[in-house]
C-alpha cells in the first residue's frame, strides 16, 4: 500500500526540567534529577509531599497571540510547547490562510484543567456557586487545550482532544498519524499537557501510589510514582512535504498500535495481555519485528504493580532478546506528567533517532528479582537508535505504543 | 478504493426512548422531552427547560444482578448503550473473546459530578477520606474504560472531547481506524450526563434557555427551539448512543444487517468572530467541511436529501450554522428536509452528534423525516426549510452538521445502504 508517510520534524518541550527542548534533553541525558517537595498547595494534610512541579514558566514568553490569562495553565503549557514546535519545526509564526486550513491540532490530557474545577468548588462549599465565574465553561471542559493550541498557533483544519488519561500524548500522535495517512491534512501538531493538581494528587495519595523520597522504576526498592506537570508538542507533517520543503526531520512515525486490556480500571493485567498486543500491533503496522527495535522508552512509573507488569510484557514479545533491547523511564527524573508523559517520552524517541542517545532509568539501585531487562540504570548511553518504541499505559486499561524510526538520508 | 464501512446496529439511553424504533416514533410525532428543573438550592437554575433520562434504570440494560457499585453516572449511561448496541449488532461474548472490539466515546463534561464530588470530598473530609473507587472515574475516560472492562472491548479504546462534535468527530475517527487497519469492530457515538455542576456553569455561562415566563440575561422570554425566533438558549440534555461500526465486506460475510453507511467526514475549528464584525468564520469553516464531506462522498448538493441539524436553540449559533449549510449547499440549501433533534431531546453534549446521526437512520428506514419539535415562527431570512412537523422524504443520502463551543465543525455523511453485495468489495 502507497501510503503517505509521517515524520517528526518539530519539538516543543515543557517540563520539571525545564521549560524548551534543550534544558529538558541535557538534563535527562545527565541523569538530572526534577523532583522534590510540593510547593504549589500545602501538602500537610497528605502521607507523602513530593512532586515534580514547573517552576520559572512564564507564558507571555511563548504566546504571541492568545492572551495567557485568558486560558488555564494546562493550555499555556500546551500553547508554549506548540509555539516551540512550530519553531523549531522552521515554519513560519503565522500561516497562510491555505495552510492554516490543513493543519490540524491532536492533544490528550489526564485532567484537563483541573484548577478550574478546583476553584469552582471552592466557590461551591462557600455556598457561591451562582456567583462561580461566567467564564468557566469557556475555560475548563478539557476539549479546550486543543482550541487554545490552535488558535496560539493560528491552525484551522481539525482539532481533536483525547483525554484518554496517561496513555493520551501517544493516542493524540496515533489519531494524528492517522489523519495525515488518510491525506485530510498535511501538518499535526499532536501531544500531551497536564498541571500538577490536588485532585491528581488526592487520588494518587489516597491509592498509596506516590513515592516517600525519589521514583525508582523498575528497581527493587521502588515505592510509586511522583506526580508532575508539563506539556510536550511534536509537529507531524508527511516525508513528502518535509522533504520538498528541506526541513530537519527527527524521525518517522513507523507505526502505532491501541489496545485496551478491558480488566481493572487502575491495575493492569497481571500478565500484561493489553500491553502485549499494543506493542505487537504497532509492530506490525511498522512491518517491523521485535529484533529491530534498538530502545524502549517504558511507561515505567515506579509503583510496583506497573513495573512488574510492563517487565513482563516486554520480556513475552521481546523472548531471548528482551535482556538485549535497552528500556528505560524518564518518569525517575521528571515525575509521570500524566497525559503529557506520553507526548515528552515521544519527543525523547525522536530525539534519541535523531542524537544516537537514550536516557537513564535514574535512582535505579538493584534489579527486582522478576525483572532481568537493560534498564540502563543512572547513566545515559550513545547507541544508535534505528527504531525507538514508546510505551503507555492507562486508567481505564488503555495501552497505546508508539514507534519511531530513523529516515535514511 | 478504501474500505466501505456500515452502521450494524445501535443502542441508546434517551431522553425519549431507549429503542431506536420508539426514539424514531416519538420524533416523528413532535414529543419533546423538557421539564423545568427542580433544585431549590440552586434558585438560578429552578424552573429553566432541561430533559433528563426519564426514570434511567441500569439494572433494565446492564442485569438486575449486575454490579453497579463501579460505574458512575456517566458510565452506567454508557455501558448501558453498549450492552444495547452489543447486543442489537450480534457482537456476542465468543465473537469478542475471539476479536477485539473498539470503543471510541465522544463528551463534554464526562464524570465532571464525580471530579467535583471528589475535589469536595479531599477538601470537607480531608484527603484521607476520599474513595479509590471515585478516583478511577475521575479521569475522562473512566465511562469508556468501566463500558470496556463490563463487555471485555479489547481493542482501541479512545475518548474524544468538545461536546456537540465528539459524537461525529468519533463516528469519523471509528471509521478511519477500520480502514487503516487497527481493528475490525468499533462501538462509536459519545455520552453526556446531566448534573447541577453542569447545569451551574452552562447557566453562569449565558447558554442555557430561561425559565418559563422569566427573561434570560439578554432581555428576551424565551424558548430552547432550534431556528426559532423565540430562542435564548439550549435545554441540557443527556444520555448515550453508541454505534457498531464495521468495514462492510466483514459484516456482509457475517450476515449482519446493514443499517446505514458511513461515507465522509470532515473537521476543522475556527476562532468565533467578534460580535458585530460581519465576519463568521466559524460559518466559512462549517461551509468548508461540508463541501469537503460532500465531495468525498461524490455528492453535487442536490443529491443531498435530508440535514440533521446541531442546532440547540443557540442565539448565535444557530445562525452560523444555517449560514455554513447555506453557504455549502448554494441553491439547493433551500430545497432540502431539515431536523434538528435538539428541540426534543435538549442539548446532550457528547450524545448529542449521535442522536442527529440516529434520526438519519430512522428517516431511511421508514421514509419520513421528523421536523424541529416546538417550532413556532422560523428565524427569517435563513434560507432553509423549516418546518415542525414530519415529511415524507426518499432519504438515500444524509448530512449531519455539528457547531461546537468556540468555534468547532463537524460534518459527516451517510447513505442508506442499497444491498449491492458486490459493491462493497
Amino acid at each position: 500500500m502507497n501510503r503517505r508517510r509521517v515524520v517528526v520534524t518539530g519539538l516543543g518541550l515543557v517540563t520539571p526540567l525545564g521549560v524548551g527542548t534543550a534544558p529538558t534533553w541535557q538534563g535527562l541525558l545527565a541523569g538530572r534529577i526534577a523532583t522534590g517537595p510540593v510547593r504549589s498547595f500545602d501538602a500537610g494534610p497528605y502521607r507523602v509531599d513530593r512532586g515534580a512541579e514547573i517552576t520559572g514558566f512564564c507564558p507571555e514568553h511563548h504566546l504571541q497571540r492568545v492572551p495567557a490569562e485568558s486560558i488555564g495553565r494546562a493550555s499555556q503549557f500546551a500553547a508554549a510547547a506548540a509555539r516551540m514546535a512550530v519553531a523549531d519545526a522552521g515554519l513560519d509564526d503565522v500561516p497562510s490562510p491555505a495552510m492554516a486550513e490543513r493543519s490540524g491540532v491532536a492533544m490528550g490530557t489526564t485532567s484537563g484543567e483541573p484548577a478550574e474545577i478546583e476553584r469552582f468548588d471552592d466557590a461551591w462549599i462557600a455556598g457561591r456557586s451562582a456567583e462561580s465565574d461566567p467564564r468557566f465553561v469557556q475555560r475548563y471542559p478539557f476539549h479546550v487545550i486543543a482550541q487554545n493550541v490552535a488558535a496560539e498557533v493560528g491552525f484551522r483544519g481539525p482539532v481533536r482532544m483525547l483525554p484518554n488519561a496517561c496513555a493520551a500524548g501517544n493516542y493524540a500522535v496515533a489519531q494524528a498519524t492517522e489523519l495525515l495517512r488518510s491525506g485530510a491534512v498535511d501538518r499535526m501538531l499532536a501531544g500531551g499537557a497536564d498541571i500538577f493538581s490536588r485532585i491528581t494528587y488526592s487520588g494518587f495519595a489516597r491509592l498509596g501510589a506516590v513515592a516517600p523520597d525519589r521514583c525508582r522504576p523498575f528497581d527493587r526498592e521502588r515505592r510509586g510514582m511522583i506526580p508532575g506537570e508539563g506539556a510536550g508538542v511534536l509537529l507531524l507533517e508527511t516525508l513528502e512535504a518535509a522533504r520538498a520543503r528541506g526541513a530537519h526531520i527527527y524521525a518517522e512515525v513507523a507505526g502505532y498500535g491501541l489496545s485496551c486490556d478491558a480488566h481493572h480500571m487502575t491495575g493492569a493485567h497481571p500478565t500484561g495481555d493489553g500491553a502485549v498486543r499494543a506493542m505487537e500491533r504497532a509492530l506490525s503496522s511498522a512491518g517491523a519485528v521485535p529484533g529491530d527495535v534498538s530502545y524502549v522508552s517504558a511507561h515505567g512509573t515506579g509503583t510496583q504493580a506497573n513495573d512488574r507488569v510492563e517487565a513482563i510484557a516486554i520480556q513475552r514479545l521481546f523472548g531471548a532478546r528482551a535482556a538485549a533491547t535497552p528500556v528505560s523511564s524518564i518518569k525517575s527524573m521528571i515525575g509521570h506528567t500524566m497525559g503529557a508523559a506520553s507526548a515528552i517520552e515521544a519527543a525523547v524517541c525522536a530525539l534519541a533517532v535523531r542524537d544516537g542517545w537514550i536516557p537513564p532509568t535514574a535512582n535505579f539501585v538493584a534489579a527486582d528479582d522478576d525483572c532481568h531487562l537493560d534498564f540502563v540504570p543512572n547513566v545515559a548511553r550513545r547507541l544508535p537508535v534505528k527504531l525507538a518504541m514508546n510505551n503507555a499505559y492507562a486508567f481505564g486499561g488503555s495501552n497505546a505504543s508508539v514507534l519511531f524510526r530513523a529516515v535514511d538520508a | 478504493m478504501s474500505r466501505r464501512i456500515g452502521i450494524t446496529g445501535v443502542g441508546l439511553v434517551s431522553a425519549l426512548a431507549d429503542e431506536p424504533l420508539a426514539f424514531h416514533r416519538a420524533l416523528r410525532a413532535g414529543a419533546r422531552a423538557l421539564q423545568p428543573v427542580v433544585e431549590e438550592s440552586l434558585p438560578d437554575l429552578a424552573g429553566r427547560p432541561h430533559a433528563p433520562l426519564p426514570d434511567f434504570a441500569p439494572e433494565r440494560y446492564l442485569g438486575a444482578d449486575a454490579n453497579l457499585r463501579p460505574l458512575d453516572g456517566a458510565g452506567r449511561r454508557l455501558a448501558s448503550a453498549a450492552a444495547l448496541a452489543l447486543d442489537a449488532s450480534g457482537w456476542s461474548p465468543s465473537m469478542r473473546a475471539a476479536e477485539p472490539v473498539g470503543l471510541v466515546v465522544g463528551t463534554m463534561f464526562a464524570g465532571m459530578r464525580t471530579i467535583a464530588e471528589f475535589d469536595r470530598r479531599a477538601l470537607e473530609a480531608g484527603p484521607q477520606y476520599v474513595m479509590p473507587l471515585d478516583f478511577a472515574n475521575t479521569v475522562f475516560n473512566a465511562a469508556a474504560g468501566q463500558a470496556a472492562i463490563r463487555y471485555r472491548l479489547t481493542g482501541p479504546n479512545a475518548t474524544l472531547g468538545g461536546g456537540p462534535v465528539a459524537a461525529v468527530q468519533a463516528l469519523g475517527y471509528a471509521a478511519q481506524l477500520i480502514r487503516s487497519g487497527q481493528v475490525r469492530a468499533v462501538l462509536a457515538g459519545g455520552v453526556d450526563e446531566l448534573s447541577r455542576e453542569a447545569l451551574v456553569c452552562m447557566a453562569r455561562a449565558g447558554l442555557l434557555s430561561a425559565a418559563a415566563g422569566a427573561e434570560n440575561s439578554s432581555g428576551r422570554p424565551g424558548a430552547p427551539v432550534p431556528f426559532d425566533t423565540r430562542r435564548d438558549g439550549c435545554a441540557l440534555g443527556e444520555g448515550a448512543v453508541l454505534f457498531m461500526i464495521e468495514a462492510i465486506d466483514d459484516a456482509l460475510e457475517r450476515g449482519a444487517p446493514i443499517l446505514a453507511e458511513i461515507v465522509s467526514s470532515a473537521s476543522a475549528w475556527a476562532p468565533p468572530g467578534e460580535a458585530g464584525s460581519g465576519e463568521d468564520p466559524v460559518a466559512d469553516a462549517l461551509a468548508r467541511v461540508i463541501s469537503t464531506a460532500l465531495a468525498d462522498a461524490g455528492l453535487a448538493p442536490e443529491q443531498l436529501d435530508a440535514w440533521s441539524s446541531s442546532a440547540s436553540g443557540a442565539i448565535s449559533g444557530d445562525v452560523t450554522e444555517a449560514r455554513g449549510f447555506v453557504a455549502a449547499l448554494g441553491a439547493a440549501a433551500s430545497t432540502i428536509a431539515v431536523t434538528a433533534v435538539k428541540g426534543a431531546l435538549g442539548e446532550a453534549l457528547g450524545a448529542a452528534g449521535a442522536l442527529q446521526t440516529l434520526v438519519l437512520l430512522g428517516a431511511m428506514r421508514d421514509g419520513f423525516l421528523p421536523g424541529v419539535a416546538g417550532l413556532e415562527a422560523g428565524e427569517p431570512g435563513l434560507g432553509i426549510r423549516l418546518q415542525a412537523a414530519e415529511q415524507a422524504v426518499d432519504l438515500k443520502n444524509g448530512l449531519v452538521t455539528a457547531v461546537g463551543f468556540e468555534g468547532a465543525v463537524e460534518a459527516l455523511v451517510v447513505r442508506r445502504w442499497e444491498g449491492d453485495p458486490h459493491a462493497a468489495r
